[in-house]
């Protein structure tokens, strides 16, 4: 009788050589162990095979389980929601592939209903801390009634037949783990195709995979992989199609917060000790980079090199807590009161100083998970009339209630930018979306600002 | 074990030299000995404080050291040295609880708790907290509302290493650094190595491993079960948990494929290399070792050995299956027959322990090995427990194992 086990992120044929004899592709004999071996992730095409000749095997391998899994969320889904679950379900290898949606077109919806049909043990991996407790968060309102969800990452590791993991801990752990999940939810599943991260689908005997991303290109060409390692794209929407219909409209305010007059004589001397220094260097600072080499050069440098050091820190502290610009955000706060606000910031600092001022929850990557849905839930319900975050709202979390955003200072990249709005963009009844930009006038934030609005120009002409 | 950023390596004609701190270097050892004081000072005070010191400390002193790296230098010491601290919270007060009721209470006023003027009945800020305050007893919540917060946890412990001692430690997590990138480990070990210590670690560590016999000893490759289809380098950070194994024991060479910033290198390391110490403390002592060397005292003792004589050098049985392999004390020659039998004696024992042996053996024996067992008796373990575990495959002693029940084995 063939024997199909699951050992470390392969998979293992046992079979004596009367009935079994020599395994099909993609099984090797590996000769350190002396056992027919293949990547994991042959699990499907190894049964499929096995199942079409009626040969009779003992599967071992497989240890994940069936779970009844409804949503307590009712959720009607939209109509181009439905039709990527069904383009999904019914694709060319059936319940596996790619779904693309803008960012706010509800992707998570189409995850939880996959997981609802599929109705097996899951595995989400995320990319980021942040969306590891967003997930924990959607997936214990929807299936908490039934299953406990696991988290694996950000210091976690509690494993369940419904568990969220980072691609960075599914790259380290999954090869204890793969033999128990039968359908994988890749997020943001542009991430999967580097060469580090596409080891995960080889360890994962998951027979269906769903991946979710607005953005399946890649600058490096990966996305070519992306067949392979989560399944072709099945269906696609790009943000023009939703415009208008479900993604709701917005306004966007600028306002330009001034240095009070001692900290603008402050920031000028300051500024021109390190421009003077950049200049004499031939620097200049246009990427993090360039910031890394301003730092060698000033640090190895006999003369000037530590006040620059000094000048540069103590330029960016001005610009960072600009009396002004608290003020501004105090002013903000109070006219919105009644609205609920998310104030996006460019540090965890900040957002732990301005938190302690205002008496507003912050939250950052070190928020803990449990901690994160309750101030997010009591957001939802308008107990909790503000937030600040750090970047950590990044990458589709959404917050559907929040209907003002600030950005206090970020750095100007386009994703970034488009993301941060898909926040406040998503759909509402009768909501009316206010982004404010605070940009401190004189100072490098202007350009940063600049070249957000131009990005964003470009995302949606 | 360093962070992936801290590590650092020249490549030369396609060899990679890890970086290295020399331990006669007087600036390194004042630089070790300055980073250990202030951990030394910072105990009982506030992580963020430390952190800001020591960064300071880079700016300031790293340039000295190296123009170019010193502030990676020493965040990596510094790194090395946050492995032997530990952090203890700031108050008995839960931080959660305490900033959980300032949010709500805020949200809950009409107005905004603005700082300055109360406009109308809205209470401010200052007299939100101190109904908090005067409610929880905690003096200043505002203070304390994060105090669980990284940055606020009190250095409760550290356990001050010598200079020379973190110098040696910083040269070791930079190959590990290195090995961090490796496709494979490739090690050659001599007949003096001590080569159950390392299958301890391979089989630990989750590494699969193949064996040849060489002139001198035996050479080990190894890497992880998804190495079969590509060459991956997932299995580089059990390569660089092998490497303080390594040191406990010697001699070896080590030879590694890296993929270092996209380029194909090597690492090639041998246990004559000076200055590196292992920080594993090795596998608990059970003493086999007296048992050991009590045994060959008696053997030579003894008079009539029969046809057996006692042979030196040790002999690795690989047991594939099983992801690791039998090293033997002792190997017994019949000078009549040719026959050569092992001895493998156990020190202090668990049945489930003495179970896996067996099992060992068994493979063994399929692969034409035959192997003993010598066990002494056990305080929780009768005599039947450990036949029936073993099913007679085992010579059990009381103190000491003598030449005449190990001949009877070997029949």
């Amino acid at each position: 009788m063939i024997e199909l086990s699951y050992e470390s992120g392969t998979l293992i044929w046992t079979g004596d050589a009367a009935t079994g004899g020599k395994p099909p592709e993609p099984f090797i004999w590996d000769k350190r162990t002396e056992q027919w071996r293949a990547p994991a992730s042959s699990y499907r095409e190894t049964v499929l095979k096995l199942r079409e000749t009626g040969t009779p095997y003992t599967d071992r391998a497989a240890r994940f389980e069936k779970l009844s899994l409804e949503s307590r969320v009712a959720m009607e889904p939209r109509p181009y929601q439905r039709g990527a679950l069904n383009a999904w379900r019914k694709g060319p290898s059936e319940m596996r592939g790619v779904v693309v949606l803008p960012t706010g077109a509800g992707k998570t919806a189409v995850a939880v209903r996959a997981m609802e049909r599929t109705g097996r043990s899951t595995l989400v991996v995320v990319p980021t801390l942040a969306l590891l407790k967003q997930w924990y968060s959607i997936l214990s309102d929807s299936f908490g009634a039934s299953v406990t969800v696991g988290l694996l990452g950000g210091g976690y590791h509690e494993i369940t037949p419904l568990t969220v993991t980072t691609y960075d801990s599914a790259y380290i752990h999954m090869e204890r783990y793969g033999d128990r999940f039968a359908l994988v939810v890749y997020d943001e599943v542009h991430h999967l195709p580097s060469p580090k991260y596409a080891v995960i689908p080889e360890m994962l005997l998951a027979p269906y995979s769903l991946g979710l991303t607005a953005t399946p290109e890649r600058p490096d060409g990966g996305h070519d992989l992306l067949p392979t390692l989560a399944g072709p794209v099945v269906y696609r929407l790009s943000p023009e199609d939703l415009a208008g219909t479900y993604l709701a409209p917005y306004q966007t305010v600028r306002i330009p917060v001034e240095l009070t007059v001692a900290e603008r004589v402050e920031y000028e001397t300051e500024d021109a000790v390190y421009q003077d220094f950049l200049k004499k260097h031939r620097l200049s600072i246009r990427s993090p980079e360039d910031w890394q080499r301003f730092i060698m050069v000033a640090s190895t440098s006999h003369s000037g090199g530590r006040e620059a050091l000094l000048a540069a820190r103590r330029r960016r502290e001005i610009r960072a807590s600009a009396e002004r610009k608290t003020a501004t955000l105090e002013s903000l706060l109070k006219r919105h009161w009644e609205d609920r606000t998310i104030v996006f910031t460019k540090s965890v600092e900040e957002v732990y100083a301005l938190s302690t001022r205002f008496l507003v929850p912050g939250i950052t990557y070190e928020t803990p998970a449990r901690e994160r849905k309750e101030i997010l839930d009591r957001f939802r319900i308008g107990r909790y009339r503000a937030v600040i975050a750090s970047d950590v709202l990044n990458e589709g979390v959404d917050v559907p209630e929040a209907n003002v955003a600030v950005i206090l200072a970020g750095s100007a990249s386009r994703r970034e930018y488009v993301q941060r709005l898909g926040r406040v963009l998503r759909p509402r009844e009768g909501k009316s979306a206010i982004l404010y930009e605070l940009v401190t006038e004189g100072t490098g934030e202007e350009a940063a600002s600049r070249r957000r609005r131009e990005s964003f120009a470009e995302a949606y002409p | 074990m360093l962070r992936g950023e801290h590590v650092m390596a020249r490549l030369v004609r396609g060899r990679l030299v890890p970086h290295r701190l020399a331990p006669n270097d007087e600036q390194a050892r004042e630089i070790a000995e300055a980073l250990v004081a202030l951990y030394v000072v910072h105990l009982g005070k506030p992580r963020a404080r430390l952190e800001s010191e020591l960064a300071l400390v880079e700016e300031e002193i790293g340039p000295r050291l190296d123009p170019r790296r010193g502030f990676k230098i020493l965040r990596a010491l510094s790194k090395l040295l946050e492995e032997r601290s530990s952090w203890a919270s700031p108050t008995e007060t839960d931080p959660y609880t305490l900033r959980t009721r300032l949010f709500e209470l805020a949200a809950a006023l009409p107005e905004f708790p603005s700082h300055t003027g109360a406009l109308l009945e809205t209470e401010t800020r200052e007299e939100l907290l101190s109904r908090v305050a005067t409610e929880t007893g905690v003096e200043d919540p505002a203070a304390l509302m994060y105090a669980d917060r990284q940055g606020a946890q009190l250095l409760s412990s550290f356990e001050p290493p010598s200079p020379e001692a973190l110098i040696s430690r910083y040269n070791v997590a930079q190959i590990q650094g290195v090995l961090y990138s490796a496709k494979d480990l490739t090690v050659d070990l001599g007949e003096e190595a001590d080569a159950r210590l390392i299958f301890h670690y391979v089989k630990l560590l989750g590494l699969i491993y193949s064996l040849e016999q060489t002139s001198r000893g035996y050479r080990l490759h190894l890497d992880g079960p998804l190495s079969l289809f590509n060459s991956t380098r997932k299995y580089g950070l059990r390569l660089a948990k092998l490497l303080p194994g390594l040191l406990l024991t010697a001699p070896w060479k080590l030879h590694a494929s890296v993929s270092w910033k996209g380029r194909e290198a090597i690492l090639e390391l041998d246990s004559e290399a000076p200055g590196l110490t292992s920080h594993y403390k090795g596998p608990a002592d059970t003493g086999e070792g007296d048992t050991r060397e009590a045994f060959v005292k008696a053997w030579k003792r003894a008079k009539d050995t029969g046809d057996w004589k006692l042979e030196p050098g040790v002999e690795i049985l690989p047991v594939p299956q099983l992801k690791t392999a039998l090293v033997p004390d002792f190997a017994f020659r019949n000078t009549r027959t040719g026959e050569r039998v092992h001895l493998e004696i156990l020190g202090f024992w668990s049945e489930r322990y003495l179970i896996e042996r067996v099992a060992l053996l068994r493979e063994a024996a399929k692969r034409g090995r035959r192997v003993l067992i010598a066990a002494p008796g056990s305080l929780n373990a009768s005599p039947e427990t450990l036949s029936d575990a073993t099913q007679g495959d085992v010579i059990p002693f009381k103190s000491r194992l003598d030449a005449k029940s190990v001949l009877a084995a070997l029949g």
